[in-house]
């Protein structure tokens, strides 16, 4: 069972290498000209800084005077000069209009996406990226996969806080703002790996909010996600713990940890036979015992995973706050289920420092996902 | 009565009353500058120390001594005390107040009793500000929503933070009006409009805003705290509000407040350059009109804080075009401060190295904003460090360098002592160096793509040897800054009395002792024009200038006066 393998830990060699002294590496069609637009203003800066520059050391050098040196003053240097002083307002208000003109036509391009542009949904939260295809019926979390040679439309929104995408490689950010969609695109041009930024404050792990954008040519492409499409329904029930602690953990790393530590949220070590034993307590005082059994809420203790899952504000856990995103409709129904059986046999996929064990042992373990959906 | 009283010789507005009443109580401009002084001067010190651990956490990807959570904390004080406490009151409030009535020949400002009042209410604001730190801020400095009303996500300091800058918003606007009168009541009989010192000029346009943009931040912080407090939906989109209708309301206060930091900062370099090079400002009526101009058209750009926001391509490039048109007034006055120096008679004081410092640094902030001001370049940069270099150049590089030049100029008329200037040359290169090193570094690291407000960043992204040379220049910059304290303290205990006029100057400031007696000037002085330096002559025996012989003083020949 090589799901892991799978996985391959992504190497960024590309992303790395490559660009100039002022630019990175760039792959998109749209980021020759943003360089472009880049180094014009960088000519008109370096020319007008050495010239200024320049005239100042001159000036300074050349007039240097000690105060014992200032028996008289000169007063033959003029005071003002209409002419001159026109000319130097006149040339760089040309200059500045040369270079909006520029920005500006760029910017055009940028903000209109071809027709027929490939469409991803980007749902940012804190502090990790999720990448629907609609095409595919895939979600994608920590890594987005697209197709080289054409133009991709991000549809992006935010479940919280205001984010930002940010692909350096191919020029591109646009803020993710919750409560409204927002868009860019871009068109690859170098199948590899890039980095993929949130650039937008938004609080304690904002530098941990890191994904990679998988360029690959297109018929790769299709396969990739045409598999990642049918993956967690091909998996033997099986293997579903592993597949959720390999394809679907990284979108609660932020908050749950593995290892016993609690972060945002509980962390999952431990969490299962915590839950079995209805010992939870919520801010109200209640305990998940109160809830649970026959004819209670939840008749089997894994009905409460599924609803922590999906519901996250209906229970609060005590000592943490209401900042679980539900993710009803951003997994599907097998999903979940591989999610609670991760969790339920979790001993059998992490080490003692609750790090995820390569090919776990899983033969025999309990794959029951209670009976009541 | 007539007993105690020190001979006029010998009283100043230092030993002219004694006593800690008489400083807190105090209804003398001067004694608020230098109050507003110390307290700014100790802010600095305050936001320099968050500013070194945010650069020595860097020095390794993985953060070398803060957490995430330290992290954010650190670098939001380090902003907001600069920002709120540090230049935005440094220049106006402190400088300003010391100065500007006596470069007007008057005796106070024309509301002394609202000039202490604001001083104390800047003090509530500023203890307010600090009271967050404790209870946690981790918003940055710009407060963005719903970030900051969000109880899940940001700590709890927001709510004392932002009452915090409403008091400091309302200070500033006490001390904007009161120069706005000060100026257009009290300005002396020979000083037209276009007779004013340019930094008065810079003054003026700087209160206009002070005036005009701070209730907007008022108000929308207003909103924000009631929004926190209440869950009133204003700008949460989860309660029916706007988001980004915040960024609108705190960039059209905050554009604008670059210029508030920044014009007066040039108002200092149009006075030093012309003084310390003994030679006519060029170009007055340009740089006075250019200040106008700064002032009206920074009310129009605020947009371009916003070109990533999602608001509509229209106004990205509406946004683009006017703020180029800002570039505009800050190049004539580049060059008219070059010009100037032309056939000048130069000292290479420090308070002219720093001008001359100010030029270049302003240059490099300056050019580096048309990168910014144009969309395409700026998607690609807004949210890196480009804009955190970009900023300090025009903010520290320029607004806090204009302060310390300013400082360094008139500090013997305000202490009526000489610092030692080969200790302030000193310092003045090491800060260059560093300053520039910990800075450049920055635009290097936004132009490979590091996004700003990173705790960490990855290992492997090229990062680290910018952020280490940045780290050390910042370094740099601290052992200069403890210089500069060194040798401005050792002046006042053991420095050698400073001459009325030490450097040269032809504004009215010069013409009264170092430092100015309680009421400035026992009678209106006379006013000519305060950039013609041929009057004036180099004294050795005082150690500053006089007025020449052979040249009738204009306070000796009414003529002059009453024909101007
Ligand atoms: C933004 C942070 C965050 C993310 C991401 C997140 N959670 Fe949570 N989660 C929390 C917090 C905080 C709590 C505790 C408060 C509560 O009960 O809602 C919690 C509680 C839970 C609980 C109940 C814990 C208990 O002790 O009873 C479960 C189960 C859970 N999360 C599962 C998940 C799963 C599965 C994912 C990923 C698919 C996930 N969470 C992603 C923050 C998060
Ligand atoms: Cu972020
Ligand atoms: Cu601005």
């Amino acid at each position: 069972m090589s799901m892991l393998g799978m996985l391959a830990t992504t190497k960024l060699g590309e992303a790395t290498s490559g660009g100039g002294f002022w630019m990175p590496e760039s792959a998109s069609t749209v980021a020759p000209e943003i360089d472009g637009v880049f180094y014009f203003i960088n000519n008109i800066n370096y020319f007008f800084f050495a010239l200024c520059v320049a005239i100042l050391i001159w000036f300074a050098i050349r007039y240097h005077a000690k105060p014992s040196e200032h028996a008289t003053f000169t007063t033959d240097a003029p005071t003002h000069n209409t002419p001159l002083e026109l000319t130097w307002t006149a040339i760089p208000l040309l200059l500045v209009g040369v270079i909006f003109w520029l920005g500006m036509d760029g910017f055009l391009e940028l903000s209109e996406a071809p027709d027929d542009s490939y469409e991803v949904q980007v749902t940012a939260q804190k502090w990790s990226w999720t990448f629907q295809h609609p095409d595919f019926g895939v979600t994608e979390a920590a890594e987005l996969t697209v197709p080289l040679g054409r133009p991709v439309r991000l549809i992006m929104t935010s479940s919280d806080v205001l984010h930002s995408l940010f692909v350096p490689a191919f020029r591109v950010k646009n803020d993710v703002v919750p409560g409204r969609y927002t868009s860019l695109w871009f068109e690859a041009t170098k199948p590899g790996q890039y980095r993929l930024y949130c650039a937008e404050y938004c609080g304690k792990d904002h530098s941990k909010m890191l994904a990679v954008v998988n360029v690959l040519p297109e018929d790769e492409f299709q396969t990739r996600l045409g598999k990642l499409a049918r993956e967690y329904e091909d998996i033997a029930d099986q293997d579903l713990p592993e597949y959720a602690m390999v394809r679907l953990y990284n979108r609660c790393a932020s908050c749950h940890s593995l290892d016993g530590k609690s972060g945002t949220g509980p962390s999952f070590k431990g969490l299962w036979d915590r839950t079995k034993s209805g010992s939870t307590v919520f801010t109200d005082g209640s305990t998940l015992k109160d809830y649970m059994g026959p004819g209670g809420e939840f008749e089997v203790p894994e009905n409460y995973i599924r609803d922590s899952i999906l519901n996250p504000r209906h229970y609060i856990v005590q000592n943490y706050a209401a900042t679980m995103p539900t993710f009803k409709g951003q997994l599907k129904e097998r999903q979940i289920d591989a999610m609670v059986l991760m969790l339920k046999n979790l001993d059998r996929l992490i080490d003692e420092q609750g790090n995820p064990i390569e090919n776990p042992d899983l033969s025999g373990a309990d794959v029951s996902t209670g009976a009541q959906k | 009565m007539t007993i105690d009283r020190p001979t006029l010789a010998n009283d100043n507005y230092l030993t002219h009353t004694r006593g800690f009443l008489s400083w807190i109580l105090t209804l003398d401009h001067k004694r608020i500058g230098i109050m507003y002084l110390v307290s700014v001067l100790t802010c600095f010190l305050l936001g320099g120390l968050f500013a070194l651990l945010v650069r020595t956490q860097l020095l390794v990807p993985e953060g070398l001594i803060m957490d995430q959570d330290q992290y954010n904390q650190a670098f939001t004080l380090h902003g907001g005390i600069m920002v709120f406490l540090v230049i935005i009151p440094g220049i106006p409030a402190a400088l300003g107040n010391f100065v500007l009535p006596i470069m007007l020949g008057a005796k106070d400002v024309a509301f002394p009793r609202l000039n202490l009042f604001s001083y104390w209410l800047w003090i509530v604001g500023a203890v307010f500000l600090v009271i967050s730190i404790f209870a946690g801020l981790d918003t940055g400095w710009t407060f963005y929503t719903p970030y900051s009303i969000d109880d899940n996500s940001a700590m709890g300091g927001v709510i004392p933070a932002v009452t915090g800058a409403f008091l400091l918003g309302f200070a500033s606007i006490f001390t904007g009006m009161n120069f706005i009168v000060t100026i257009h009541r009290l300005r002396p009989d020979g000083m037209t409009w276009f007779r004013m010192p340019l930094f008065l000029w810079s003054l003026y346009a700087t209160a206009v805003i002070q005036v005009l943009a701070t209730p907007v931040l008022g108000i929308t912080l207003a909103l924000l705290a009631v929004e926190r407090a209440f869950g009133i939906g204003i700008f949460n989109p989860a309660l029916g509000g706007d988001p980004v209708l915040f960024q609108h309301f705190f960039w059209f206060y905050s554009h604008p407040a670059v210029y508030i930091m920044i014009l007066p900062a040039m108002g200092i370099i149009s006075e030093v350059i012309a003084v310390h090079s003994h030679r006519h400002i060029f170009g007055y009526s340009f740089i006075a009109w250019s200040s106008i101009a700064i002032a009206i058209f920074s009310f129009l750009v605020w947009g371009h804080h916003m070109f990533t926001s999602g608001q509509s391509p229209l106004m990205n490039v509406v946004f683009s075009f006017i703020t180029f048109s800002v570039a505009i007034p800050s190049a004539v006055k580049v060059f008219n401060w070059l010009a100037t120096m032309y056939k000048g008679a130069i000292s290479w004081n420090t308070t002219m190295l720093y001008g001359m410092g100010f030029i270049v640094l302003f240059l490099i902030g300056g050019l580096t904003g048309l990168y910014l001001g144009t969309i395409a370049t700026d998607i690609y940069l807004h949210d890196t460090y480009f804009v955190v270099a970009h900023f300090h150049y025009t903010m520290m590089g320029s607004a806090l360098i204009g302060f310390i030049c300013g400082l360094h100029h008139w500090w013997p008329k305000m202490t009526g002592k000489m610092f030692n200037e080969t200790a302030g040359r000193t310092a003045f290169v090491l800060f260059f160096i560093g300053y520039n090193l910990t800075f450049f570094t920055q635009f290097m690291l936004g132009s490979h793509g590091a996004p700003r407000r990173y705790a960490t960043y990855p290992a492997d992204a090229g990062f680290q040897t910018y952020q280490i040379i940045s780290t050390i220049g910042s370094y740099l910059m601290a052992i200069s800054f403890f210089m500069m304290a060194a040798y401005f303290l050792a002046s006042c205990f053991g420095g050698r009395r400073a001459a009325a006029n030490p450097w040269g100057g032809r504004s009215l400031e010069w013409q009264c002792s170092s430092p100015p007696p309680f009421d400035n000037f026992s009678e209106q002085p006379a006013v000519g024009d305060c950039y013609d330096f041929s009057v004036l002559r180099w004294d050795e025996a005082t150690g500053g200038y006089v007025w020449r012989e052979d040249v009738a003083h204009p306070g000796h020949d009414a003529e002059e006066v009453a024909h101007t």
